[in-house]
């Protein structure tokens, strides 16, 4: 039977170091998905997990007992994501080599053939898309991902990036305008 | 009719409860919102989430022993509870009991303490009020002589001028001493008096050649016993009056008298 993670928490704080082992345990997965989603390195993402869990451990006597610790543990990745996000400008990371003329590089995905040339293209896609998500700011990137690809509720991404529920709803509405117009070439004409 | 704003149809998208169903229900019947909502849903469908690299079922170990050295340990928080204090340990039962019981001793002795100064200060408020008393039943009395003296004065006959002379040399020497405390006092009016009296009472004792009716109509003259007749009728009544009220302020405390 799994223990309850205030269980632990309780224990750590009364001198058992150990049992935060298992709370690590638990929650790297997660930790590492969230991270390597912000960050977009592999490399960046793992030490987002160990910052995030030393910072963790560092202020576990302000965790409060009515909140879930998998969210609260969340939260610090998320912010240690942004600022790794920052001090690495992974920006620069994003640049694609090529540039995209809207009017004659549209790229057409209307094969259903797998192959090497769709591989290719996917590749094409999947960098235009990061090279996208690279013109957001911080907070709109992270709104749009924890939206987006982690199914989070405007609450819960409010709670994380600790702006209000209208300013988290609105950095995700501008995302997706911006991420549209970036994404443009990439709409197979009818 | 209304149509979807770019955010409803992102609120939409993602499946916001509240406007959820009226969106379904427009979309349903207007055909640009529709076009708008599938040219939407088609640009959010292509952005795939990336392929989050694989990390081993060891990974969260690998995770704790990176950073289990620099973790220091939590010195143990004992939890406050509202019933901690009712498990005493046996040197603080002890501290307990040692405070209770000198608590108790000085409870005990600031009770006694009040208790004999309250005693000791109306005792001495009580022998206080009855020195008093008898100093001004005695003072009652010797002005009482004292203004027998003067009226026996004013109607000297030569048969009773012996006795008188003794009565003053009897009075002046009680006088002397009633003077002599009244000095101490801060009654001025009666102890200007008693030194009146007193200068008359030695006149009349001192006469070596007894006393005279020409000798007392002299004294009557020079030494005012008229006025001095005055002062200590005045001065007797009100003793007699301080008397009276002492008396009565004893009677309601149920002190005696002498």
């Amino acid at each position: 039977m799994e223990v309850n993670d205030h269980v632990i928490v309780r224990k750590v704080l009364d001198g058992d170091k150990e049992a935060y082992g298992t709370l690590v345990a638990r929650h790297s997965p997660t930790v590492f998905r969230v991270a390597f989603r912000i960050t977009g390195d592999e490399a960046d993402a793992d030490e987002v997990v160990q910052e995030a869990f030393l910072r963790g451990y560092q202020r576990l006597q302000t965790f409060e007992s009515r909140s879930e610790f998998r969210t609260w543990i969340y939260r610090i990745a998320v912010n240690c994501a942004l600022n790794m996000t920052s001090k690495r400008k992974v920006e620069a990371t994003y640049q694609i080599g090529e540039e995209t003329d809207p009017v004659t590089q549209q790229v057409q995905v209307a094969d259903h053939a797998a192959g090497p040339e769709r591989t290719l293209l996917s590749r094409e896609i999947q960098s235009l898309q990061t090279a996208a998500l690279g013109t957001l700011t911080p907070t709109e990137r992270t709104a749009f991902l924890l939206r987006h690809m982690e199914d989070r509720s405007t609450a819960e991404i409010a709670s994380v990036l600790e702006i209000a529920p209208n300013a988290a709803k609105q950095a995700v509405f501008r995302a997706v305008q911006k991420l549209r117009r970036s994404l443009a070439p990439l709409r197979v004409n009818p | 009719m209304n149509h979807l704003s770019e955010e409803q149809l992102i609120d939409h998208y993602y499946g916001k409860a509240e406007s959820s169903a009226a969106a379904s229900k427009h979309l349903q019947a207007c055909d640009d919102c529709a076009r708008s909502y599938a040219s939407l849903a088609s640009d959010l469908g292509a952005i795939k989430p990336p392929s989050v690299p694989e990390r081993s079922a060891a990974y969260g170990e690998e995770v704790w022993q990176a950073i289990r050295g620099t973790l220091p340990v939590y010195e143990p928080v004992k939890a406050k509870s509202h019933w901690n204090w009712l498990v005493l340990k046996p040197w603080s039962l002890a501290a307990a009991a040692t405070a209770c019981l000198l608590i108790a001793a000085a409870f005990f002795a600031g009770r006694q303490w009040e208790h004999r100064n309250s005693s000791i200060a109306t005792h001495a408020v009580n022998a206080d009020a009855g020195k008093q008393r008898v100093v001004l039943v005695v003072l009652g009395d010797h002005l009482d002589r004292s203004e027998r003296l003067l009226v026996g004065l004013e109607h000297a006959e030569p048969s009773t001028e012996a006795s008188l002379q003794a009565e003053a040399r009897d009075i002046l020497s009680a006088n002397r001493l009633y003077r002599a405390s009244l000095n101490q006092t801060d009654d001025p009016v009666l102890a200007a008096a008693l030194d009146h009296l007193e200068r008359v009472l030695v006149e009349v004792s001192n006469q070596p050649a007894g006393l005279s009716q020409t000798k007392l109509v002299e004294l009557q003259k020079e030494m005012n016993t008229d006025g001095l007749l005055f002062e200590v009728r005045i001065l007797r009544s009100r003793v007699q009056e301080d008397v009276d009220r002492n008396n009565a302020v004893a009677a309601k405390k149920g002190v005696s008298i002498l």
